[in-house]
């Protein structure tokens, strides 16, 4: 179970990353903490020709909070997160996310941004991120650029990223103090990838998300709703019916252990 | 080949690699130790963990070329470490060990629980240690030896 | 004679700390991944990605084609042949390599050799085969229909083979008025020592030999089958353990890379290296613990059990494996599916079926997992329908220790035991009644407490008599031991078993220091060398304790009685008056360490008497327990388990154990290898499954799809001990390190099934996934609705 052949490119600057990237014969995979790309190409599921290694790119580790914007890099691991280096609720919520990924083994390695390039529809990040709201920052060859979290993933391993970009970082909204949010995670044993995610953030909008689908998470409106209009709680008969009206093709185990899963990430919002 | 250079356990390596090494076979095939083990090489099962810059990582899915300019640390390099002394002893005593392929990866994530967590229960252990198999011991002795090692350093 | 020469407290009984211990804490272990040499060679192996299919050709990477063999570039490399001796059974070549055809998705078709593994899979990945696809049979039932395809062209079914024995249930059907039907399935999967298989081979010129160092629990068979399927004499293959990362009996069987290592080894003329990834060990190894059940209890209103009846089809995969063959399960299965139950007639068949899957393997428990899940779990069902609880049924039923030793009614003579104890004292252990109470006020959180318990009787150490009445190609008999004094008074032990986890470089050392009274420090025990060891059959079906310790102790008996003749020389005295005591040898007159005695025979012989013994201070003794029908352990498991109703999600909450494997020689080490086997048991029960799809590609290749318990999973056990010796072994002693596996997936099963009785589900199915537990709710909730319209 040894990787495939290919070349590495160590870069230091985001310049350096974007010309080796634009550069590239055949295909050139951004490698940061590697924790999810690494398994894929022991076994050869990932077989690229370039691998461009940004884990020495300065400037894309930060975590700056200025006013009601959160900044994060996204060479920032899931260790520093589940270690609260990002403050107020937003980081607890942050925290709380990063402590169920995989194994602390790999959160000293894996990085949030990483993740959410990745795309794996099983990865907390992508949903965690799209309940918070908030924009993923991107570096081309034409400069910067930013997308909402909104769309920004549109199916597994698939994402708005262009084949020449860098995701860079995310601005994520400031939650304020008291705002509530919960996180439900169905899966076999700690540190697996998820069955089923729900979660719901109570910011200015409510937003709740149903991850771990076999595409990319995405809102659930009626639940959206029935927050808005100041439930506390959800059943999950409701949240059944509420995720089926998207139409996300579960079967009814699938189904079920979603609805689940968003009702107890709304019972932990408001427990 | 991509030129590396690391210290591990202390030592100044340099070396050509091919970039697709991973740093596990570096360290047991062209630093011939051993110690490090291959369980999964999918980043699951844990045999494989070492420390680099002091944190536990996988070895298996960190390509060497990766750890250019970190300092790695695998079982090898414990001899004068006290965390490592204490549970090296406690894993003994509490029977924490058959086969011995999976423990050096639990030494190394133990031995990151016991300075990190100076306050676990058995529940925080089991769960910080529920990325490293063992397939001999029902996980009872491992269990066991480092709640008893967090005991002792908590005095 | 010599005996209880123990003064120490360090030998049988003792909790001695392992010898093997600190190698290992200082990651100093050497396992055969371990191994290198210059100028060797990696290799990597091109799979089938078919189940079923014809190869029509095989395209070599142009430039490489001298690094690439095929089967028709190995001239002289047998396919493995086991042969039974059991009625009806049909063997079946497994070629190393495949010839002509594939039968399972992972069988080797090629094997690529490089400078390195990466290269090697270069190789692999860049090699062409062509296939003709012939339509897989997936299922053992479905392989039962007449019209399913063939695996094996010249057979007339897919039937491996059968056992039947039937008995006349008039006689009881005026009081068992009781009938309990119920359909189980226990999943396929995958044993997963933490270190794969390995193999590291190399020619000695210098001895003519071929030299293998293979993660193996049996080196002695590997010898003897790769001398016999290479064309080699005997004396021609050594072979030889190191450090084995866990077996579990998956290496307890001759392996198709052994053999092409062995090849390439000696035609290519370098050393050469395999070590088996994970995902080659999930594809390939996907190869145990498949059975089916249709099983009807027959029982008094009150809970006697009258008679069983069973049909049990086993799926034995592709291929026949060496030595063991593909027949053992079901011949296992046969003779233990009554448990420790005395019942009246009997009735079962067996039907072993070839699929196109992994060749069946015996896993540790081999059989026994699954008919103790299917009795167990229809006791719970009987349990359930007449309102006795199940304890009070199977205390009721089992075989009662006045009537030991008892001849089941499947033919095993049971030696000793209390078995009710032992499900009266897991009762109490796991607070029964409480948990009936607290199952009266449901939790808030929604979920439901269950309890659930599961008994067996395990054969152990089951010798010569036995595995020939199965008919195997190898049937162990008289296990040795060699012990020689060293020039300074120490030990070394030899013994042709092979340790790969259960401490025996401890345990035998303190069979040693039973007899002897010698410190085990100063006892190095020596296995897993066909080269230094006495040929053994190695390591499997919890015989190496009984046996290996068994034959240690009897040549320490001997070595005593031939020092107690030098030290009387040397003190001037009677041979009465001295013996072995404490690792010297005394009398009333002085004492003579070891030391001594080992420097005068080796060193100043001049001083030894006239009437020594010429075999002098090394001694190999031979030893088989008389009768050698096996050592009967047993065990009560008991557990509570929490279920998600919503999910579907079990969590085990307190398990405890109480088991009595006779006398115990180390209950660390007991402990110890019951903690781990019934946590293996959880993964059967809870987590573990290589599925496949309806094509027979495996469905779970890397342990993302494929769970294995880990520290949440695994329960903080509580366990206590019963000893009830063993009558006809040394010491007392029965084997144990199978057990802890055989009742975790019926005492988990049924707390599930406890805990869902309210609402009338069951599950049957093993693992218990939250989909299945679901499933069975939902079924139930349907039915009732069915009911209620």
């Amino acid at each position: 179970m040894k990787s495939a052949k290919f070349d590495h490119q160590r870069t230091t600057s985001l310049a350096d990353a974007l010309a080796a990237l634009g550069n590239a014969d055949g295909e050139a995979r951004i490698m940061g903490g590697g924790q999810s790309l690494g398994p894929m190409m022991n076994l050869r599921l990932a077989q690229p020709d370039l691998l461009i290694d940004i884990s020495r790119v300065a400037g894309l580790d930060g975590i700056d909070m200025t006013g009601s914007s959160l900044l994060i890099g996204a060479r920032v691991t899931h260790a520093r997160i589940e270690d609260g280096e990002v403050p107020g609720v937003t980081g607890a919520y942050l925290q709380a996310v990063a402590s169920g990924i995989s194994y602390r083994s790999v959160r000293n390695r894996g990085t949030i941004g990483g993740s959410v390039a990745h795309a794996d529809p099983s990865a907390d990040w992508p949903s965690a991120l799209l309940a918070l709201g908030g924009e993923v920052t991107i570096s081309g060859q034409g400069g910067e650029r930013r997308m909402p979290l909104d769309g920004f993933q549109i199916g597994p391993f698939a994402t708005g990223l262009g084949y020449d970009e860098i995701l860079t970082g995310f601005d994520l909204p400031v939650l304020s103090d008291g705002a509530k949010w919960g996180y439900y995670k169905v899966n076999r044993k700690p540190g697996e990838f998820a069955d089923a995610i729900g979660a719901v953030v109570m910011g200015p909008e409510p937003r709740a998300v149903c991850g771990a689908t076999e595409s990319a998470p995405f809102r659930v409106t009626a639940i959206e709703e029935k927050l808005a209009g100041g439930a506390t709680e959800l059943s999950v008969a409701d949240a059944r019916d509420m995720i089926a009206a998207h139409d996300p093709g579960f079967d009814d185990y699938d189904l079920q252990i979603h609805a689940v899963a968003l009702s107890r990430a709304v019972g932990r919002a408001f427990a | 080949m991509t030129e590396l250079t690391l210290k591990i356990n202390g030592e100044d390596v340099s070396a050509n690699v091919e970039p697709r090494l991973s740093l596990a076979d570096f360290i047991r095939d062209h630093r011939r130790l051993t110690g490090t083990h291959l369980g999964c090489e999918h980043g699951v099962c844990g045999a494989c963990t070492v420390l680099m810059n002091g944190e536990p990582v996988r070895s298996c899915i960190t390509f060497a070329v990766v750890a250019d300019g970190t300092e790695i640390t695998t079982i090898e390099g414990f001899d004068e470490d006290d965390p490592m002394a204490q549970l090296r002893q406690a894993f003994h005593e509490n029977h924490a060990l058959q086969c011995g392929y999976c423990t050096p990866g639990m030494l190394v994530a133990a031995r990151d629980i016991v300075t990190r967590l100076p306050d676990a229960d058995e529940d925080r252990v089991r769960l910080e240690l529920a990325g490293n198999l063992c397939r001999c011991t029902g996980y009872v002795g491992i269990v066991n030896a480092i709640l008893s090692v967090l005991e002792q350093r908590r005095g | 004679m010599a005996d209880g020469g123990a003064t120490d407290g360090k030998g049988i009984g003792a909790r001695v700390l392992r010898k093997e211990d600190a190698r290992h804490l200082a990651g100093r272990g050497k396992f055969t991944g371990d191994f290198r040499r210059p100028g060797q060679k990696e290799l990597a192996f091109v799979r089938s990605p078919v189940a079923h299919g014809r190869i029509k050709s095989v395209t070599k990477p142009a430039g490489f084609e001298h690094c690439v063999f095929t089967t028709d570039d190995m001239p002289g490399m047998l396919p493995m042949r086991a042969p039974s001796k059991m009625p009806g059974y049909k063997a079946s070549d497994y070629p190393a390599l495949a010839i002509g055809k594939v039968r399972f998705v992972g069988e080797p078709i090629a094997v690529c050799v490089a400078d390195t593994r990466a290269e090697a899979e270069d190789l692999a990945q860049a090699t062409q085969v062509e296939f003709e696809e012939l339509a897989p049979v997936v299922d053992m039932l479905a392989a039962k229909a007449p019209d399913a395809p063939r695996i094996h062209e010249d057979w007339d079914s897919n039937l491996v083979m059968e056992t039947f024995a039937d008995d006349d249930f008039g006689k009881i059907a005026d009081r068992a008025t009781v009938v309990i039907k119920r359909e189980y399935r226990m999943a396929r999967h995958a044993m997963n020592p933490m270190e794969g298989r390995a193999v590291f081979a190399e020619w000695d010129d210098r001895t003519d030999q071929l030299m293998m160092w293979t993660s193996t629990q049996v080196p002695h068979l590997i010898r003897t089958g790769l001398a016999e399927f290479l064309g080699l004499e005997q004396k021609q293959v050594r072979v030889i353990a190191p450090d084995v990362g866990g077996g579990f009996g998956c290496k307890a069987l001759l392996q198709p890379e052994e053999l092409v290592a062995g090849w390439l080894t000696r035609h290519l003329e370098v050393p050469v290296r395999w070590i088996e990834d994970r995902r080659e060990h999930l594809v390939t190894g996907a190869n145990c613990r498949e059975h089916h059940y249709f099983i009807t209890i027959h029982a008094t209103p009150e809970g006697r059990m009258l008679g069983l009846d069973c049909d049990v089809t086993v799926d034995a995969g592709a291929y026949s494996v060496y030595p063991f063959t593909n027949g053992l399960e079901g011949a296992m299965a046969h003779g233990n599916l009554p448990g420790p139950y005395d019942l009246e007639v009997y009735r079962c068949r067996t039907q072993t079926m070839t699929t196109n899957k992994p060749p069946l393997m015996p896993y540790r428990g081999v059989a026994r997992p699954g008919v103790c899940y299917a009795m167990e779990m229809t006791i719970d069902a009987l349990a359930r329908e007449i309102g006795v609880e199940s304890h009070e049924i199977r205390k009721m039923n089992m075989v009662k220790e006045s009537a030991m030793p008892f001849m089941s009614i499947a033919k095993k003579h049971f030696d000793s035991g209390n078995y009710a104890k032992s499900v009266e004292m897991a009762t109490d252990m796991i607070g029964f009644d409480d948990i009936r109470r607290e199952q009266q006020t449901p939790p808030a959180d929604g979920r439901l407490i269950g309890v659930g318990m599961g008994s067996y009787v395990e054969q152990t150490a089951h010798g010569t008599s036995v595995f020939a009445s199965w008919g195997v190609a190898m049937v162990p008999g008289y296990e040795q031991a060699t012990v020689r004094l060293t020039p300074d008074g120490g030990l070394e032990l030899r013994i042709g078993v092979q340790s790969h986890g259960q401490g025996m470089e401890t345990s035998m050392a303190q069979m040693a220091n039973e007899v002897l009274g010698i410190d085990p420090a100063a006892v190095t025990v020596t296995h897993g060398d066909t080269g230094l060891t006495p040929y053994s059959t190695g390591t499997y079906a919890s015989r190496s304790m009984v046996m290996a310790g068994g034959a240690t102790a009897r040549a320490c008996r001997v070595l005593a009685e031939r020092m107690e003749i030098i030290a009387a020389h040397l003190l001037q005295c009677e041979r009465a008056e001295v013996s072995v005591r404490g690792g010297k040898v005394v009398s009333g007159k002085g004492e003579v360490s070891f030391a001594e005695i080992g420097r005068v025979w080796y060193l100043n012989p001049d001083e030894l008497p006239d009437d020594v013994d010429q075999g002098g201070v090394e001694v190999t003794m031979g030893y088989r327990p008389e009768p050698d029908s096996g050592a009967f352990t047993y065990a009560s498991h008991a557990c509570k388990v929490a279920v998600d109703v919503d999910t579907g999600k079990v969590k085990v909450l307190d398990y405890v154990i109480v088991e009595d494997c006779g006398t115990i020689v180390n209950p660390m080490i007991v402990e110890g290898q019951t903690y781990g086997g019934a946590t293996q048991g959880i993964g059967t029960a809870l987590f573990e499954e290589s599925a496949y799809d309806a094509d027979g590609n495996p469905l779970a290749s890397t342990f993302a799809d494929y769970m294995m318990p880990g520290t949440t999973d695994a329960p903080h056990y509580r366990i206590d001990h019963m000893e009830s010796p063993s009558p006809f072994t040394e010491y007392g002693i029965k084997g144990m390190g199978e057990g802890g596996t055989i009742p975790t997936p019926a005492a988990i099963g049924n707390a599930i099934n406890d805990a869902l009785k309210a609402i009338g589900a069951e599950v049957n199915e093993t693992p218990f996934t939250p989909r299945r537990v679901r499933a069975a709710i939902i079924a139930a909730q349907k039915n009732q609705q069915g009911d209620a319209a």
